[in-house]
């Protein structure tokens, strides 16, 4: 009973001596220190990164100032006096991220939602390697094929490859939009057999004038004369391929976020399984899907290898605005390009206007990342919050 | 019992033995029965919430006792109290005093590793490690300081012997212990908390995980054990409850309703909260 | 909507989904396999003759006595090839002025051909380059020669609205009366004689050092350049991380600064490239000095701080997978938490540490930007264990752009970038494909 413990001299072997104690705790606290400052690595190396780039990049603005730097297309940084207009380049580069992210964000998204809530667990299985393999193929590999595979085809082939890309990736989207046009627009009829007669009527009407835009643009498309095979729709595909795995598997998981329950539910009212993708679990997954997009746009928009490789490297706005098979010029490549020539000359316009450019990028990158995160945690406080 | 060793703990026992009423086919275990872990208006909380409501308790050594009460009772938080498991937890604390042999527990100068090497745990799951038959054994010892392979090998097996596994895993000591049965699993992990030599055998549930026979066989295996340790068992299982132990406790939403011999509390319960629960009125 | 009309719906949609994940396989495919078939190229082919005396000269390689009886009985075809050179020299002395101007030019145009195809021909000087030491070594090039040879190539300018097309003239109409004329279709019958073509497996091109900056020769010294800095980044990287996760999953506790240090990892995370190369140059080489320029050391150093996030992120992952009840195990048997953490969790998680590991350790053997300016040079050989901390390396993801954008003859080479583009990304994929059966493994032994 409680009595006992006034026994003074015996103590149990778990109790140790104050002095004792006192060394594991500050043992403890030291180890963790330790642990704390290892890990707070990575913090200082971020704040390091910023420091440094930012360094190198603020002279620049001081002998040359803003308006520059982002309202010129003038780039000449050889020049004697060089000029530093990188308008074309920061346009350069965000042509392609639009391309590729224009490429690949419709294709991930189909494809994620396809692996959550399509596939068969079976395939599934076989559909993840191909992702992986695809993000693990080094970019300087993608940008060689860019290079050397796909710009001679274009060059040489440009014209008959716009024209089967039209065919074979707007046919099918026209003829659905055939269907539910007629559909929709003979909804209102309350006349069962009247309905059925202009529905048949307009689906052959919209059907010819589909046929023959198909045929219209392709044959203008087959007449295109791809002058370069390095250009911005080259490094726009290429990019694509890269930003595809971390579309699909970060909008992947968001989609699997999103309970069995909520589907389940819209199932129960009757809906399709494309309307209850559409309208029930994309809603619910769509922060979380941006997410995915931004962090795929922001692989595009920090690819070096691809775009220097195959973009042809040319500094300039193309004609039209919109014109995707000219060369362009992107900032990552102009860093890498130019870096060389301007290293021998440390302290120059021509060394700082590169690091410039990268605190541009560092700054682009680090806020779409916080973003991208805020989102990301957003959304499962809403999800949990449901 | 390192506790007999002063003049007091002669008269303790003596008089402890009286106190449990044990039924004729249970034997009373001498130099058993003096007061092993001692609460004391002892509470335990989550935060804010109050999971143990100050209890006040003596388990008697080298006997069995069961904790049983409705899930969420707070029976499984008291059992981890004991050997603090709950620190893995960060916003659990505790107020009142929870001894063992008279020394708190949650004393400022308890060294809890040590303190756990005297007060064994085994788990609701069976939760061997992803090693061999006899690195699950040896891990306590050499974590304590036994490395000589001879010594380890009498230790492994000595344990094993004593949680009635030996016969059934002395010729594949070597294999992957994931690749034992359920009920085989949980002696073995039985078998790892003896072979650290503890005072205090703390069992979470040992069987919900288990089918009935192998159920059988940890039952049998506890009441091997009786009178070498202090055994604590939770368990839902109210057969199980009266079946193997000597003292049964009944928690209810953190508190600790009733504390009988086993015999009394299942046949005569002073509590009307005690008999509706052991008759199946709730659970 | 009428119900077949959302049906037909929900079909297409599922039909765009499953094309999206059928286009990506083709993406997949259509750049893999050029990079396959024309990768093995660079080790199987047709080599001529000009490959195996190439072998012999500049790597002491190969059967000498065959050679030799080889190389006279190709010396005797072309023998009569030199015999047909001389003899138009000899006419061209006595042709008309006119004349001889015209076919002078025509004439030097063949003998470069032959020089080409051939090897430096009788009476020239040794030349400096390797490249020009030896005709074509492997026989597709050969073919192509000959037929830079056997016709002209000339532009068709003369429809302006179309871009300019290539034609042919057959050069042995233009030499037409002359004691040349037999010379084309000696050659193109004999060709093969005067080469000697046959099925060549050349294993050096992965073992051996590049002659003439990668005219010839293989690519040991890329390879090795992208060991030492893939390695020397995961010797940075590795235990860095794996006690950071260990810090983030065992340790921290949830607050600001627990969150800012998450922030700050998936910050690094999204870094561009191209900035850790700036980094690298301004903050390794330009203010720690670890090296007067470009190094592997600094170029490792980069590579650490870029795969630092993913194998933080990869051990974290690993290290929560391991059940619970192992720690509570553990912890129970009067295990420090340190201890537990050693012999237990650890041990558990490795499988999913060494995956995250091997993924990242291929990131980091295929990434480029990070190493143009702080490690890589395009032409150099392998560098000793001891050099690294000094001197820069080649290495396959910077010499595959340099030989393609940048060397003089690009287009010459093709088999051997083709080459080299097969080993990095069969490195890097065989990386991939070990982790992913390291991770198949993990389920497994989890579950006994």
């Amino acid at each position: 009973m409680a009595e006992e413990k006034v026994e003074s001299n015996r103590t149990n072997a778990f109790v140790v001596s104050a002095r004792k104690r006192t060394i594991q705790n500050v043992v403890k606290r030291a180890g963790e220190s330790v642990l704390f400052a290892i890990a707070s690595f990575v913090a200082v190396i971020v704040l390091f990164i910023f420091y440094f780039v930012a360094r190198d990049a603020i002279p620049f603005f001081q002998i040359r100032g803003f308006t520059e730097f982002f309202t010129s297309s003038n780039w000449y940084p050889a020049d004697d006096p060089g000029q530093f207009g990188a308008l074309a380049i920061m346009y350069g580069s965000l042509m392609v991220t639009i391309g590729s992210a224009m490429i690949a964000v419709p294709m991930g998204v189909a494809a994620a939602i396809c692996l959550s809530d399509i596939l068969p667990f079976s395939i599934r299985q076989y559909a993840k390697p191909i992702i992986e393999m695809l993000a693990a193929i080094p970019s300087v590999a993608f940008g060689f094929f860019a290079l050397v595979v796909l710009a001679p085809l274009m060059q040489d082939k440009g014209g008959p490859m716009l024209m089967w890309a039209w065919w074979i990736l707007v046919s099918p989207f026209l003829l659905l939009a055939v269907i539910v046009v007629s559909d929709l627009l003979t909804a209102a009829i309350k006349d069962e057999k009247r309905r059925q007669q202009l529905h048949i009527l307009l689906l052959i009407v919209f059907g010819l004038f589909s046929v023959l835009l198909l045929y219209k643009v392709g044959t203008v498309l087959y007449g295109v004369q791809i002058l370069t095979g390095t250009n911005a729709l080259n490094v726009s595909i290429i990019l694509s391929f890269m930003a595809l795995p971390t579309i699909v598997s970060v909008s992947e998981d968001a989609l699997q976020a999103v309970g069995r329950d909520l589907r389940e539910g819209s199932y129960a009212l009757g809906a399709t399984r494309a309307e209850t993708i559409i309208k029930t679990v994309l809603p619910a997954a769509s922060s979380g899907i941006l997410a995915a997009v931004i962090l795929g746009i922001m692989r595009a928009l920090g690819e070096t290898m691809v775009v220097w490789m195959a973009s042809g490297n040319s500094s300039h706005i193309p004609e039209p605005w919109f014109n995707y098979l000219e060369a362009i010029r992107t900032l990552t490549a102009t860093i890498a390009g130019d870096m060389g020539e301007a290293d021998q000359v440390t302290g120059s316009a021509r060394f700082h206007v590169l690091f410039a450019m990268g605190l541009l990028l560092l700054l682009i990158s680090f806020i779409s990342n916080l973003v991208s995160e805020r989102i990301v945690i957003r959304q499962r406080k809403i999800l949990s919050g449901q | 019992m390192t506790t007999d060793a002063t003049k007091t703990s002669e008269s303790v026992p003596a008089k402890k033995t009286r106190d449990i009423y044990l039924p004729p086919e249970r034997k009373v275990i001498s130099g058993g029965g003096a007061a092993h872990i001692v609460a004391k208006d002892f509470s335990i909380y989550y935060g804010e919430f109050q999971a143990v409501k100050k209890i006040n308790a003596d388990i008697l050594s080298k006997y069995v006792t069961a904790i049983i009460g409705p899930s969420g009772c707070g029976k499984s938080t008291f059992l981890r109290a004991i050997n603090r498991m709950n620190d893995l937890i960060p916003s659990c604390h505790t107020t009142g005093a929870l001894l063992f042999d008279g020394d708190d527990i949650y004393g400022k100068l308890t060294d809890e590793v040590l303190l756990r090497k005297k007060v064994g745990m085994v788990f609701q799951k069976p939760n061997p490690f992803p090693k061999s038959i006899f690195d699950n054994i040896a891990y306590g010892p050499r974590l304590h300081g036994v490395n000589d392979k001879k010594k380890l090998m009498e230790i492994v097996e000595r344990s094993l012997r004593k949680a009635a596994i030996w016969d059934e895993v002395s010729d594949r000591l070597d294999k992957n212990a994931l690749g034992l049965s359920g009920g085989q699993q949980q002696r073995l992990c039985v078998a790892r908390t003896l072979a650290v030599e503890p005072e205090v055998l703390l069992l979470d549930e040992p069987t919900s995980a288990l089918d009935p026979k192998a159920t059988a066989k940890i039952e049998d295996l506890i009441q091997e054990l009786r009178g070498s340790y202090t055994i604590m068992i939770v368990t839902h299982n109210m057969q199980q409850a009266s079946r193997v132990s000597d003292s049964t406790m009944f928690f209810y939403e953190g508190v600790l309703v009733e504390h009988a011999p086993t015999a009394q509390l299942f046949t005569n319960p002073k509590d009307p909260m005690t008999e509706d629960y052991i008759t199946g009125r709730f659970s | 909507m009428n119900i077949g009309t959302r049906k037909i719906l929900d079909r297409s949609f599922t039909a765009v989904g499953i094309g999206s994940i059928i286009v990506m396989a083709i993406a997949l495919m259509i750049v893999v396999v050029p990079i396959v078939s024309n990768g093995i190229g660079a080790v199987f082919f047709t080599g001529t003759i000009e490959h195996r005396k190439l072998l012999r000269d500049e790597f002491k390689r190969g059967n000498s006595e065959n050679l030799d009886s080889e190389v006279a009985s190709s010396e005797r075809y072309r023998a009569k090839v030199y015999d047909m050179l001389t003899g138009f020299e000899a006419e061209l002395e006595t042709m008309a002025p006119e004349k001889k101007t015209q076919y002078k030019g025509k004439y030097s145009q063949v003998r470069t051909a032959l020089q080409a195809l051939l090897g430096p021909l009788p009476g020239d000087q040794m030349p400096m380059l390797t490249r020009f030491k030896y005709g074509q070594t492997r026989w597709e090039k050969a073919e192509e020669k000959l037929h830079d040879l056997l016709y002209e190539s000339k532009w068709d300018n003369s429809n302006t609205e179309v871009m300019s097309r290539e034609y042919f003239v057959s050069r042995a109409k233009s030499f037409e009366g002359t004691s040349l004329a037999p010379l084309f279709p000696y050659l193109s019958h004999n060709v093969e004689k005067m080469l000697l073509p046959e099925f060549t497996v050349y294993w050096g091109f992965i073992t051996d050092s590049s002659v003439d900056s990668h005219f010839f020769g293989g690519i040991w010294p890329e390879i090795q350049g992208t060991f030492f800095l893939a390695m020397g980044a995961m010797l940075f990287a590795f235990p860095l991380g794996v006690v950071a996760a260990v810090y983030f999953t065992e340790y921290a506790k949830p607050g600001f600064l627990n969150s800012m240090l998450r922030s700050a990892n998936s910050t690094l995370a999204g870094v561009p490239s191209i900035v850790f190369g700036m980094f690298g140059l301004a903050f390794f080489i330009n203010t720690l000095k670890v090296s007067p320029s470009k190094s592997v050391i600094a170029g490792a150093l980069t590579l650490a701080i870029m795969i630092l996030p993913t194998i933080i992120r990869a051990a974290e992952e690993a290290i929560l997978a391991v059940p619970k009840t192992y720690r509570e195990a553990s912890l129970s048997l009067g295990s420090t938490k340190w201890n537990t953490i050693a012999t237990v969790i650890l041990p558990a998680a490795l499988p999913g540490i060494l995956t995250g590991g091997v993924i990242s350790l291929g990131r980091a053997a295929g990434e480029t930007a990070p190493i143009i300016f702080t490690a890589a040079v395009s032409v150099g050989s392998a560098i000793g264990l001891a050099d690294v901390l000094s001197s820069p390396t080649p290495a396959l993801s910077w010499n595959i752009y340099n030989l393609a954008s940048e060397h003089e003859a690009a287009a010459q080479i093709r088999h051997v970038q083709y080459g080299m583009v097969l080993a990095l990304v069969s490195i890097v994929l065989l990386l991939n494909l070990s982790a992913i059966v390291l991770r198949a493994r993990i389920s497994k032994k989890l579950k006994g």
